[in-house]
């Protein structure tokens, strides 16, 4: 299921698999071989219900009768079956929990004869470099577990491919990983130390696998302790690393090499109202700030963020910070922030849009910007600066005319594709929600007026009402719109 | 640089298309008449390299035909001797040489105007006349020179005339679309073509698959000749508008537009064009310009021919400092506008979309090099510039006229050349600079000025984007500068 992978030589992971079999004996009570059923979503067609697709993965056993493996191994699933190592019997499961910003998910099985003679794992710590790990799961889908081995060869922040945006600390290992092995555990001492996740296709680096370390597991258990999972928490500033001499002594620091300094602050963010861009930020929760952006935490030389990595919604971090030449002390209560997840692929939940006149509209996503070739300047614009740019603050939602259902009532409008709408009869728009009223709303003429210089689009009333059935029929639509779900 | 280098591929195409070298019967000796009017002119060209504004990229040749004209003077295309350093020219006859200059250069209508040094060198030539007779379905020649000086011309079939893009992406003009089998030759670049031995317009482009040229028309090369005894050189005027279709009916009702009306949607008016100046605004729908009546396209009905673009009428039929009366429906009542047309200068633009055979200017300030952004800065990227140049001064340059209505220019940080005073700015480039020293920054001539005034002993930068503000000791920075100069192998620090 990990997209980035590609397969290397079976021979290598046969081989592997017979030098750890007396380990392997002992993962079989806790390893789980996953088939989910998945319906991908169809942004072109936002009505249909999706292509299908299987796929396998791997998961295993934890306290509470629960099985832990990736969030990308069952997202969009519609049908998911796990089955044990020595058990002919396929048991049906669902998801309990499921953290897209970090991979994870939790599933829970109806059957639970399903976890007699399975043995829960416990977590262990992060390994130490260079010490051997064992890679367990079902690589390139088959039926029976497989072993690979390697070392530990790195500890740093990744991109998580599976949102797309977020970093979190990851460990790079050069056991093989390969599709099947996504959510099988990596094993040390006898101990979870983190779950396979991702890796590179052979042509951009061979031997090159990444795991979820514990860090990141525990903290998804706990996020999902109280029933619910809220995600992670973000400061949501950028910050600059202030190793320049002269501009240390303009800002009147010390030669002590230590502090960043605050670049912007999003104003959908934790930090808003309290930090400010040209803060000094010179310690976060007590710890002092390098220069360079890193902290002492736990003996280990980690990145500032990993602070707020491992806090939770609604906890508070404290900062020192150096402002006008002088000291204060500031706290943030944190949250996330919703605004980048415009950036983020989208799971488990349908396409949103609106369908009227034959005209497709629909929210700019990841997604979005995934199915369709984007030539559009402003589109482009809008999409890689909502965050930065703040667009976010005039158009929550970027509406966009996507698709043209070509009919009658709108021969004339295939020039105003890709175009993002402003308003509807001189009222703004500003979610997907706002673009529904409009159209819900009785008027003769609905002018919808687009962002920049582009003629309207007037579509009258009697004329949308003559194409609706003729275009319904036509085009096999089944749905003319949906419209929960926004980011906000 | 990039327009004129997809007209170098275009030409390439030709060359292998015509390896084979076939005998080509539609080609015939050039009529007398015509061998005394056509010189070679070769141009050593010479880009500045954008990237590192105080040094100029590799020089090129390009070889191409002029065609004599009244007074004296060599016309051929622009490109041909865009960013030229030198031009020589080659008599077709007996190959004597001497070296010429550009009197009058138009990158929009893609022609320019040569001297020769020597004035007794054109001696015995003939001037050539040029005709806008011209119509579908003409004959025209294409004349080119074989290696030895003799004059071939080829047929060729006027398939097309509308208004087409020309050597840059914004500039649209008359041309000719001219289908004709063309046997690749030295002189390929700027080929004249001919009517009845009167000059009808010149190869700008030519496609070998389907063996068509693209060709400045005849009526842009006499509007070119007339503006050119105008001092200063005015240019191609432009209405400053942007219209769409109104063939659409529910939005003719709702413009509440009679059938009999056409008209265009005027969508965009550009806040410091003519049309602006003479009041139309975004929403009118233009039905006439004087006594050309405009269709529901855009389009008039030109004598000669036939359906035109309406953009001929104010580009081109027109002159700068020439007005036309622009009839509009505005909430359904008629107006008449007096619309006076000119030509914005490039240099007026927040960015400039061309800048040929201009040195870019430059401030290098501690190892901090700063520019004012052009589309040619842009251009740098590449083929694919709109999607691999740093997007934010791409949507800048798309959108400037709405985004920029004032008078400005873009100065930003291009690149760094490392020194001990920019530790940890090393990774920055392409950032909009916003302020220097508590001063707005709108020009680079601000810029310097800002520089003269160093706060408490630092120079403070503040930039749109992150990190937002950066500093440098003053002090150090003036005393560094030589040794940056020297380093960098740099000829000046900064060119205004």
């Amino acid at each position: 299921m990990t997209r980035r992978v590609v397969l290397v030589a079976i021979f290598f992971i046969v081989a592997n698999a017979v030098a750890q079999v007396p380990k392997a004996v002992e993962i079989r009570k806790s390893l789980v071989r996953i088939t989910a059923t998945s319906q991908e979503p169809d942004y072109k067609v936002p009505w249909n219900p999706g292509s299908m697709s299987v796929g396998v993965g791997a998961g295993f056993v934890i306290d509470g009768d629960r099985i832990m493996t990736n969030a990308h191994v069952v997202s969009n699933a519609r049908f998911i079956v796990v089955e044990k190592e020595d058990d002919p019997q396929h048991y049906p499961a669902t998801v309990q929990f499921i953290g897209h910003d970090c991979d994870l998910a939790v599933l829970r099985v109806l059957d639970k004869s399903f976890f007699q003679n399975t043995r829960s794992l416990g977590l262990g710590g992060i390994p130490a470099i260079e010490s051997p790990v064992s890679v367990y799961g079902y690589p390139i889908g088959g039926e029976r577990l497989s072993v690979t081995r390697g070392i530990i060869s790195r500890i740093d922040f990744q991109t998580y491919t599976h949102s797309g945006i977020d970093s979190h600390l990851a460990v790079q290992i050069d056991a093989a990983i390969n599709p099947g092995n996504s959510g099988g555990p990596v094993m040390q001492d006898g101990k979870v130390v983190g779950v396979a996740f991702q890796g590179y296709s052979g042509d951009v680096a061979q031997n090159v696998g990444y795991m979820i370390p514990t860090p990141v597991i525990r903290r998804f258990l706990k996020d999902i302790s109280n029933g619910h999972y809220d995600g992670y928490v973000d400061l949501s500033l950028t910050y600059f690393k202030l190793v320049n001499p002269a501009e240390r002594h303009a800002l009147g620091l010390p030669d002590n090499e230590q502090g960043v300094m605050v670049s912007s602050v999003s104003s959908a963010g934790s930090s808003f109202g309290v930090l400010q861009q040209g803060d000094v930020l010179l310690t976060i929760d007590n710890l002092p700030i390098a220069s360079d952006g890193f902290v002492q935490l736990d003996g280990e030389r980690v990145e500032m963020p990993e602070i707020v990595e491992r806090k939770f919604k609604g906890d508070k971090v404290k900062c020192e910070i150096w402002r006008d030449k002088t000291k204060r002390t500031v706290e943030m209560q944190l949250d996330g922030n919703w605004p980048y997840l415009i950036q983020a692929n989208r799971y488990d939940s349908p396409p949103r849009f609106v369908l009227f006149g034959g005209l497709v509209f629909q929210p700019l996503s990841k997604n979005f910007i995934d199915a369709y070739q984007i030539e559009d300047m402003r589109l482009r614009y809008f999409y890689n600066f909502f965050v930065t740019d703040e667009i976010y603050k005039t158009h929550p939602e970027v509406i966009v005319l996507s698709n043209i259902l070509p009919d009658p009532v709108n021969a004339y409008l295939s020039d105003l594709r890709f175009q993002i709408v402003d308003d509807i009869n001189d009222r703004k728009i500003r979610t997907l929600e706002d673009m529904a009223k409009a159209f819900a709303q009785k008027s003769d003429y609905y002018v919808i007026h687009f962002v920049g210089s582009a003629r309207p689009a007037v579509l009258e009333r009697s004329a949308v009402e003559q194409a609706r059935d003729r275009i319904i029929g036509n085009y096999n639509v089944q749905k003319e719109q949906y419209v929960e779900g926004g980011l906000k | 640089m990039r327009a004129f280098l997809a007209i170098l591929i275009a030409l390439g195409f030709l060359q292998t298309g015509f390896g084979a070298a076939e005998p080509t019967p539609k080609e015939a000796p050039a009529p007398a008449a015509q061998k005394g009017s056509v010189v070679r002119v070769n141009s050593t060209n010479q880009a500045y390299d954008f990237f590192r504004p105080w040094s100029k990229a590799a020089p090129f040749s390009r070889r191409g035909l002029g065609v004599l004209i009244e007074g004296g003077n060599i016309l051929v295309t622009a490109e041909l001797v865009a960013n030229s350093d030198y031009i020589e020219l080659e008599r077709a006859d007996g190959g004597e040489k001497t070296t010429a200059t550009v009197q009058v250069i138009d990158y929009e209508a893609n022609l320019a105007i040569l001297r020769s040094t020597d004035l007794k060198f054109l001696e015995g030539m003939q001037p050539l006349q040029t005709t806008t007779d011209v119509k579908t379905g003409d004959e025209l020649s294409v004349l080119q020179l074989e290696s030895n000086g003799t004059p071939v011309s080829t047929r060729a079939l006027v398939t097309t005339v509308e208004v087409g893009k020309y050597a840059l992406e914004d500039s649209g003009y008359l041309m000719f679309r001219i289908s004709c089998p063309l046997q690749f030759r030295e002189n390929s670049f700027t080929l004249p073509i001919v009517k009845e031995n009167k000059l009808a317009g010149f190869l700008m482009r030519y496609d070998s698959r389907s063996q068509t040229i693209d060709a400045i028309s005849s009526p842009v090369i006499e509007h070119f000749l007339v503006e050119s005894q105008h001092q200063p050189y005015r240019g191609f005027p432009r209405a400053g508008l942007g219209f769409s279709p109104t063939r659409d009916p529910q939005f003719r009702r709702y413009l509440k537009l009679e059938d009999t009306d056409g008209g265009v949607y005027v969508n965009q008016v550009d806040r410091s064009g003519p049309a602006a100046q003479a009041g139309l605004k975004e929403g009118d729908v233009l039905v006439a310009i004087d006594d050309k009546q405009v269709d529901p396209d855009g389009n008039y009905l030109h004598p000669v021919y036939g359906k035109l673009s309406i953009t001929h009428l104010t580009t081109t039929e027109a002159y700068s400092g020439q007005s036309v009366t622009m009839t509009v429906i505005r909430n359904g009542e008629r107006q008449q506008l007096r619309v006076e047309l000119f030509r914005r200068p490039v240099e007026e633009y927040a960015i400039e979309p061309y800048t040929i055979g201009k040195h870019p200017r430059y401030y290098i300030l501690g190892g901090l090099v700063f520019q004012e952004l052009t589309r040619q800065y842009l251009r740098e990227w590449g083929a694919n510039w709109l999607k691999d140049a740093p997007q934010r001064l791409v949507y800048y340059d798309r959108f400037q006229s709405d985004l920029f209505p004032e008078k400005r220019k873009i100065v930003f940080l291009t690149q760094i050349l490392p020194t001990e005073d920019t530790v940890g700015y090393e990774q920055l480039s392409n950032l909009v600079v916003s302020k220097l020293n508590g001063r707005q920054i709108l020009s680079l001539d601000d810029f310097a000025e800002a520089a003269k005034n160093p706060v408490a002993g630092y120079h403070k930068l503040e930039f749109e984007e992150d990190p937002h503000e950066i500093y440098l000791d003053a002090k150090q920075v003036e005393e560094d500068s030589a040794q940056l100069q020297k380093t960098y192998s740099i000829p000046a620090l900064r060119h205004l």
